[in-house]
């Protein structure tokens, strides 16, 4: 239908507002109250126009639009109303926006900028509500507020959880409150969709939710920006709400390829980013993505990318999680690749570092022959070749054999040896070979003696519990740091002393002494107060005094970190000793190869790894001609639920664990000791999901400025 | 990443980089105009107008004021330690933009002095008449937030000349060429795009570092929330101050323009009010700092708190002083708090006495029986402030303030209980200078070397104030915003027509070249 704005003539759809109708047709008509995604109230009365034939100015958000109106947005009358209503406005929000957190990019500022409403005409009246900066995650300053309900029908109309309202305060105005003392009591499930539409600073993410650095985007879902390679974690959160494993994995598989691996042994920085930190525990991400990865069936399958053969061969050196991402996502954009790897199986670190109870061999065996299937598809030929019990000394002699471009993703496979006095001693071992000897069942041997590991992270804890499994008759680490700022996860050091694991922490390491055969004896360690690192980047300690203690030992293993091995001889620039050096697109100094994953980023993740050999393969793509696409698209987007619900009484309980076998059964083996998740218990666990990325669904208003 | 081609980008689309984006597109660039948050208009749309020396309004209201009266005034007042012909540049502008205003559909309410000085003081400290006041759209009478209807009319001409803003975009940094100069600037749109815009001239114009608490204590010297409580804008980082040095800009030295605020003040509004007023002021030994007739000047008090110990004053009167300010309104008027905060002011104080306390719990306002208790609570020593109440209430009684001269209508003595008290800060509106520009806006190096291609505007350029903001002469910081916008943008656009080789836009435009170009 068509209807007649100041003499212009616009379209509108039947059944559509005076209001709606004008802003689709882009004309700015001033309104507060009023919101794209939210039923319309009629409050603010900012909206008013004067429709021909009606004696008295009405409000275009309900007003529906009828075939051949006239209207007219400034007429005399329905400005004069608009002006009044603004005032009412006005004369309860502060006069001084200085301290308020909106500043910029506040609606209220936006519009009484287009209408220039002097405040002096306005009688103030003071309606101070104090800040209640009492709950989690939401902070309300309703001292701002401007009553014009968005948050009360985006809580209420809109997720349908109804946690805020409208009430009488003890001066009798009206005004937005917490339906019971907190919003935990009232049932708040915390998607910030109030946040989200406050058109003032009245309610606002509390304090440091929102970091400068990041993007909107990412602060608003800050798990998923979290994540090295950027899962869709709240999507895949709600399928395994539903049950929905398939779908749920194919989420995760939309980025990455090891998803039962990550499942067991990731690093789960989403976890640490997750807002429920503020409000008891974060979600368990990542046994959640094991839950789902352990019952899928594999229907995503067929939607995996499969580019026609373009023609062109990549190596890959090095079959760790890093390369062998790349590999994947190279042969899905139709190019050949041949990795090559130095032990007997692929897997890297997956196999040889990480302890079989943390991560079995038939995962990785499982998740690789995916790999190699999925590339393959329809084809008669694999895409992939794997070439195992090969090291390549010379990588840029790939590029005479055939191959177009080459990609290093040799990893840190060379643990490092302090050189402390009696480093060299019989018996003294190093993280990597210690644990790899022991992957492979040629163990190092351990039993029946007493172990000390040195150093903190979650590579010394693999050692130190390995150790246990092996037979230790004692095992104790000790490390640098002070507990606090050890950089293995709490739940490492919690399960390794439930297996009987003692830890030292903040003691530096003075020798290693001899038994009087050229063997350990025993290791001498000395109490810090604290360490730092000087102007020369030297690590200072500052003993305390009388600290020292000696440690009776059989055997010491050197669990301070790893670096690459294998790179000095490559001819590729190298920083910090063998680290390759990369540009932005992970390309080394020499043309055509590239490198990802440890061996630039120094000792990470897998998930890291993962990442980066996401990033190699579409730089590499690039540089053989193609676009770099490597997006998938494993399932079709379905919209979310919108409307949540009251939150139920266990939405606020803490994490649920899944089954342990208990420290003193399961020190005696290298099996698994975590149990999946239950259907149940994931179901129940990912139902405490707070949907922050159902917030970005919301539309937002366009500002006079915009139009 | 995005890459976009211009003549002319401004970054921040505030007060003076909106004068700048009109400007420049007037004489004929095309202009980009980045900025971070989502409405344009920036600190200005908490100010009431800009100042100006010989406009059509003062001259309409016998107001003769020249812009060389102006430039001396300033000069003595700053005592020469700022930039003369900058200031001048300014000045000689500043009329002529306030017809520039009109002519885009501003309209001025009036010219305003801030205050009046009393008859004693008014030889050296009276106010000018230079605040060029706006009148909201709606006809009522301005206050705060009135130059919002400027920031609007102009952000419209901007519009209508074609300036593309970007917003939600913020600058993120400078490109420069092999030789130096500044021929590009990069950004980030709010979904986290790169963006790279190729151009001839770059105008930063991103309002200084007023919500850098870690700049504020590195620069400064002041922590934010502890001793010092100003205006933090969201987004005023130093992202413009960093960027000009980034690519060699020249330092100058960074100030805040003082004033002085109760913390949270927003929340406190009434509470604030009330104490801005000529009672007695005192530091935390119990002494009075300055005669009191003169705490309608934010500057000075900022200024006196700075140098108090512990950096905090304190303002206390008495129930019959407040019984008189409720009867018959305030002593001093302020054109910030509403006229009628006494009546309000009873609500808000009983709510604030249990819970407006600082982190450590200590109160920032009290109320006692006697001076004893009201010293106890506030932290002010007690025998000092007795010893110096009773002297100050004997002075009343002579009706002389024998140790400031305080005016004799204010020399109210402090009798009768309950007495209200409050702690003092330094506030501040936001940071001035630190990048070293010259009288056309262009940044130079620490050499006194022009930069090519690049422009600094607005406060991070406002390095004309010294050591304070110069309150006798009002509208200051928006009027410096506006002129030097426009001058950069000016000038930057004929840089980019390859006009600005000699770099004399602003000195022969108007003197020979008229016959040339007719």
């Amino acid at each position: 239908m068509k209807l007649m704005i100041d003499g212009r003539t616009i379209e509108a759809e039947e059944g559509q507002s005076i209001l709606r109708a004008c802003l689709s047709a882009g004309i700015f008509l001033p309104h507060l109250c009023g919101h794209p995604d939210l039923e319309p109230l009629g409050g603010c009365g900012l909206c008013m126009v004067e429709v021909e034939g009606e004696a008295e100015p009405v409000r275009a958000c309900m007003t529906e639009a009828q075939e051949g109106m006239k209207i007219s947005i400034n007429g005399e009358r329905a400005d004069k109303v608009r002006r009044m209503a603004m005032e009412l406005i006005l004369a309860t929000h502060p006069a001084d926006c200085t301290g308020c957190p909106k500043y910029g990019v506040c609606e209220l500022q936006s519009m009484y900028q287009y209408m220039g409403v002097s405040p002096q005409r306005w009688r103030c009246k003071g309606r101070t509500v104090p800040t209640d900066d009492s709950n989690p995650i939401i902070t309300h300053m309703f001292t701002r507020c401007i009553r014009c309900g968005r948050c009360v029908r985006a809580c209420e109309g809109l997720r349908g959880v109804g946690a805020i309202g409208f009430a009488r305060g003890e001066d009798g105005a009206m005004r937005v409150t917490i339906k019971g003392n907190s919003l935990q009591e009232a049932g708040c499930r915390f998607c910030g969709a109030c946040v989200e539409v406050c058109p003032t600073g009245s309610i606002v993410d509390a304090l440091g939710m929102m970091r400068d650095d990041r993007s909107r985007e990412d602060n608003v879902v800050p798990c998923r920006s979290g994540c090295p390679a950027h899962i869709d974690i709240p999507r895949y959160l709600r399928y395994v709400k539903a049950g929905e494993w398939e779908k749920a994995t194919a989420v995760v598989r939309e980025k990455v390829p090891f998803p039962e691996t990550l499942g067991s042994i990731c690093t789960h920085n989403c976890q640490g980013e997750c807002k429920r930190n503020h409000l008891q525990e974060p979600l368990s991400i990542c046994r959640l993505k094991r839950a789902a990865a352990v019952r899928d069936t594999g229907e995503w399958k067929e939607r995996v990318r499969h580019e026609p053969l373009s023609g062109k061969r990549v190596a890959v050196v090095g079959a760790g999680p890093g390369g062998l991402t790349a590999a994947l996502f190279l042969a899905e954009k139709g190019h050949r690749v041949t990795v090559f790897e130095a032990n007997a199986k692929v897997g890297g670190q997956m196999r040889y570092g990480i302890p079989a109870y943390r991560l079995p061999d038939a995962v990785v065996d499982k998740e690789v022959a995916t790999i190699l299937e999925i590339s393959q598809g329809s084809d008669p030929e694999p895409r992939i070749e794997l070439v195992c019990n090969e090291r390549v000394k010379d990588v840029a002699a790939l590029l005479g054999q055939g191959f177009d471009a080459v990609l290093v993703t040799v990893g840190t496979f060379k643990g490092n040896v302090l050189p402390m006095p009696g480093h060299d001693l019989k018996n003294v071992y190093v993280n990597t070979e210690f644990l790899k000897a022991a992957r492979v069942g040629n163990p190092q041997p351990v039993e029946g003696g007493r172990v000390v590991v040195l150093g903190g992270g979650n590579v010394a804890y693999d050692c130190a519990r390995t150790a246990v499994r092996l037979g230790a008759a004692s095992v104790d680490v000790a490390c640098l740091e002070a507990e606090a700022a050890m950089t293995s996860t709490p739940e490492e050091r919690d399960e390794a002393a439930e297996e009987g694991v003692v830890l030292h922490d903040a003691y530096a390491f003075t020798s290693i002494n001899d038994d009087g055969a050229g063997k350990v004896g025993s290791i001498t360690i000395h109490k810090i107060a604290r360490f730092y690192f000087d102007e020369d980047h030297r690590a200072v300690t500052e003993l305390v005094e009388g600290g020292e203690l000696t440690l009776p030992a059989d055997y010491v293993i050197f669990g301070v970190g790893q670096k690459p091995e294998d790179t000095m001889g490559f001819d590729l620039e190298l920083t910090h000793g063998p680290y390759v050096v990369t540009n932005d697109e992970l390309a080394t100094s020499v043309e055509g190869i590239f490198a990802a994953g440890d061996v630039v980023t120094g000792t990470k993740s897998v998930i890291a790894a993962i990442a980066q050999g996401r990033e190699a393969a579409s730089s590499i793509d690039r540089f053989l001609g193609g676009d770099g696409d490597i997006s998938a698209e494993l399932l079709d987007y379905e919209e979310p639920q919108k409307e949540l619900g009251k939150a139920a009484e266990d939405f606020y309980s803490k994490a649920v664990l899944p089954q342990f076998t208990p420290g003193d059964e399961r020190k005696r083996g290298f099996e698994p000791f975590e149990c999946p998740f239950t259907e149940d218990e994931a179901r129940c666990e990912a139902a405490r999901c707070l949907q922050c990325d159902l917030r970005l669904g919301i539309t937002k208003p366009l500002l006079w400025n915009e139009y | 990443m995005k890459q976009l081609e211009t003549d002319v980008v401004v970054i921040a689309a505030g007060l003076s980089g909106l004068a700048a984006a009109v400007s420049a597109a007037e004489n004929g660039a095309r202009v980009i105009c980045l900025e971070k948050a989502s409405n344009t208009g920036g600190a200005a749309n908490m100010g009431m107008g800009p100042c100006a020396a010989g406009s059509p309004v003062q001259k309409m209201s016998g107001i003769t004021l020249t812009p060389g009266e102006l430039f001396r005034r300033h000069m003595f007042y700053t005592h020469y330690q700022v930039d003369a012909k900058l200031v001048k540049a300014y000045y000689d502008k500043s009329g002529d933009t306030i017809q520039w205003l009109m002519d885009m559909g501003v309209q001025f309410n009036s010219v305003r002095p801030a205050f009046r000085a009393g008859e004693r003081t008014k030889a050296y400290a009276d106010g000018e008449y230079t605040w060029h006041v706006v009148q909201p759209e709606d006809g009522s009478e301005p206050g705060p937030r009135a130059a919002t209807t400027m920031t609007k009319r102009m952000t419209e001409r901007a519009q209508d000349l074609g300036v593309e803003f970007l917003l939600e975009t913020p600058g993120t940094g400078l490109i420069t060429n092999e030789e130096g100069a500044v021929c590009g600037a990069r950004a980030k749109d709010k979904s986290g795009e790169e963006i790279e815009i190729s151009c001839k001239a770059v105008i930063v114009a991103t309002g200084g570092f007023g919500h850098n608490v870690q700049m504020i204590h590195d620069l400064i010297g002041l922590d934010w929330g502890k001793n010092l409580f100003s205006f933090a804008i969201p987004g005023m980082d130093g992202d413009g101050f960093n960027m000009c040095h980034e690519v060699g800009g020249g330092h100058t030295p960074v100030t805040m323009e003082m004033m002085y605020q109760l913390p949270d003040n927003m929340n406190h509004f009434y509470v604030e009010g009330a104490f801005r007023q000529p009672c007695y002021w005192c530091n935390r030994l119990g002494e009075r700092f300055m005669p009191e007739d003169e705490v309608f000047n934010t500057t000075f008090v900022g200024n006196a708190i700075n140098h108090l110990p512990g950096k905090v004053g304190f303002a206390v009167f008495d129930a019959n002083m407040l019984k008189r300010w409720k009867r018959q309104g305030p002593d001093i008027v302020s054109h910030v708090h509403p006229h009628d905060l006494y009546e309000g002011f009873e609500a808000q104080w009983n709510a604030d006495l249990e819970t407006y306390k600082d982190d450590e719990g200590n109160p920032y306002i009290a109320q006692a029986d006697t001076l004893e208790e009201l010293a106890e609570k506030l932290g002010i020593n007690v025998e000092g402030f007795v010893a110096a109440v009773e002297e100050y209430n004997a002075m009343c009684a002579d009706g002389f303030d024998a140790l400031f001269e305080k005016d004799r209508q204010f020399m109210i003595p402090l009798e009768e209980g309950p007495f209200y008290g409050c702690k003092q800060f330094m506030g501040a509106y936001g940071t001035l200078g630190g990048v070293l520009v010259n009288h056309k806006l262009e940044v130079m190096t620490d050499e006194y070397e022009t930069i090519p291609g690049l422009y600094c505007v607005g406060t991070d350029a406002c390095t004309i104030y010294g050591d304070s903001y110069n309150f006798c002469i009002p509208g200051n910081t928006m009027g410096f915003c506006l002129n030097s916008g426009r001058i950069a943008g000016e000038n930057a656009a004929m840089l980019a027509f390859g006009g600005g080789e000699d770099g004399d836009w602003d000195d022969d435009w108007d003197d020979g070249a008229d016959d040339d170009w007719d």
